[in-house]
């Protein structure tokens, strides 16, 4: 595998307080990446690391093995940082054919503008006279244009409404199926989840968690099997398999907690239980989320 | 090089899309040279050297606005709204970004010569040998290199209100003392003494000089060259200091 991020051991006090404190963490080719954690866990400081913006008090970051300033690297990243401003007083086309003129391959026109979903109109108004989330639009042409090989959004979603948001993850979809690098940050857990293939979870300033999405949730979420039944059941059955580590009675359901879900039916259905009505819960992410801060607290 | 070209001539479409621009830098010197040399009766020997002497006393005046304010409140806006930032992530280099403000720029006082120079022509019926347009024009051309310092030194400011208000009064300033507006003499002798060590006297005196048949002084030269130097040396020492984060 060919790794395209390389981050050491990077930290960044500004003045006492340390934004980011001592991440590591490489990314491959073609993985799609969420950085993930609430505000202020230190995401855009650590982004702006990676991206040379910022220079890390200790540490150093790699992209395609190069020192980010390189004009190598820039030729091969896009980049969207939050809150897009745009130099004014120029036209929508006019900025994006500036920007062309930048890299050595860059896309065309039509194809930056299927991408984005710009519309005509709007590549001839004036940057100053948009609207935010076409701002945003614009901004996100402007990360594609040079054809990038590794993409940066900081981010990405924050004030585009629903079918601005479904397009721009298509599109990332569709970047991705062509091998291309993502990473992006988030708050938003379900997307992060939705999206990428690797989350790298944030908490004030160090990195708490790195994992697919699956395991992240397998590792930290419970997961139970509930049903109801008019008969009493005895407890201790379940109790004495391995994958159940408790059982309880609540609102004249049974749940059955576990890390293993189908161990749990085939049980129920061996053992010929007169239940109805199985539920079958997984913890979705935002609970690993808020688990993860949790015990990260405990621990420290 | 390809990029600067491009580079510069967006610079160059912003500037005269900038309605500030057409106002301050061509509509203003041009309304002042009409109203003191054809309304105000200006007792001067010869008509048509002070014709000659004020349409270079505008020029100057319009292109050391365009030098100190277009350049540096730009560069102030760009930075605060995160544009100079994001540029650092695109191939175009800071050296190539600022080259091509300098270059749209100066594209931009070579356009507001023509048309001033236009418009001595037109209202007045300026004459001038060829020698002596094209030896004036460079001349403000030239000599606008150390109010161009001033402009980036404008440019490290943190806020666009304080840039606006700081190079609005130090426009006018300069304009007066550097008796662009009207002749040095008519400034009290201390004024004057003071003007002496200005920039702005020696950029317009430069121009007088060249359309009364001479060459602009050497002192002219030596005492822009050296706030040239100074202005560089304070700009690129804060932008430094800046840049370390």
């Amino acid at each position: 595998m060919e790794s395209i991020v390389e981050i050491k051991k990077l930290t960044k006090k500004f003045k006492k307080e340390k934004a980011v404190d001592n991440a590591s963490f490489s990314i491959q080719k073609g993985e799609i990446v969420a950085i993930l954690g609430p505000n202020g866990a230190g995401k855009t400081t650590t982004m702006s690391m990676m991206l040379g913006l910022l220079h890390p008090t200790e540490g150093e970051t790699l992209l395609f093995g190069m020192d980010p300033r390189e004009r190598a690297v820039r030729e091969k990243i896009g980049v969207m940082l939050q809150e897009v401003s745009l130099m004014d007083t120029i036209k929508v086309r006019e900025i994006i054919q500036l920007f062309r003129s930048y890299y050595p391959n860059p896309l065309s026109m039509e194809e930056l503008i299927r991408l984005t979903g710009l519309k005509k109109e709007e590549l001839n108004k004036r940057t100053e006279k948009l609207s935010g989330g076409q701002k945003r639009r614009v901004g996100f042409a402007l990360a594609l244009v040079g054809n990038p090989d590794l993409l940066f959004f900081d981010e990405p979603t924050v004030g585009m409404d629903i079918t601005a948001r479904k397009l721009f993850w298509d599109t990332i979809n569709e970047l991705a199926a062509k091998g291309k690098t993502i990473i992006f940050s988030t708050h938003y857990l379900q997307e992060a989840d939705d999206i990428s293939d690797r989350i790298i979870l944030f908490h004030e300033g160090r990195v708490i968690a790195d994992a697919e999405p699956d395991l992240i949730k397998k590792q930290l979420t419970k997961q139970s099997v509930s049903f109801i039944t008019e008969h009493s059941i005895s407890e201790k059955m379940f109790l004495q398999e391995a994958f159940v580590t408790d059982v309880f009675k609540k609102d004249e359901r049974v749940h059955v907690i576990t890390d293993d879900t189908d161990a749990v039916l085939q049980t129920i259905f061996t053992s010929n239980l007169d239940v109805s009505d199985i539920r079958v819960e997984k913890g979705r992410l935002d609970d690993a989320f808020s688990q993860l801060v949790d015990t990260e607290k405990d621990v420290s | 090089m390809k990029i600067v070209i491009n580079q510069s001539r967006i610079e160059m479409i912003r500037v005269l899309r900038n309605p500030y621009y057409l106002f301050w830098s061509l509509a203003m010197p041009i309304v002042f040279y009409i109203v003191f040399t054809k309304i105000f009766d200006v007792e001067t020997a010869d008509k048509e050297v002070w014709a000659a002497h004020y349409l270079m006393s505008m020029t100057v005046f319009s292109v050391m606005g365009s030098s100190i304010m277009t350049m540096g409140i730009r560069l102030v806006e760009e930075r605060s709204q995160g544009w100079t930032r994001y540029m650092r992530v695109t191939p175009l280099s800071d050296f190539q970004y600022f080259s091509a403000k300098m270059f749209g720029q100066t594209v931009v006082h070579v356009c507001s010569i023509v048309v001033i120079f236009t418009a001595g022509i037109l209202f007045n019926g300026v004459r001038l040998s060829i020698f002596e347009w094209l030896f004036s024009a460079s001349w403000i051309l030239l000599a606008s290199l150390p109010f161009l310092a001033i402009g980036s030194l404008v440019g490290t400011m943190k806020r666009v209100d304080t840039a606006i208000g700081i190079s609005n009064v130090l426009y006018l300033l300069l304009a007066v003392t550097g008796g662009l507006w009207m002749p040095i003499d008519v400034l009290p002798k201390v004024m004057q003494n003071i003007s002496m060590w200005l920039p702005a006297y020696h950029f317009g005196n430069g121009a007088w000089e060249i359309v009364r048949g001479q060459l602009p002084e050497l002192q002219n030269i030596l005492i822009l060259v050296g706030y040239l130097v100074v202005f560089m040396v304070l700009s690129m020492y804060i932008r430094r200091k800046q840049d370390v984060v």
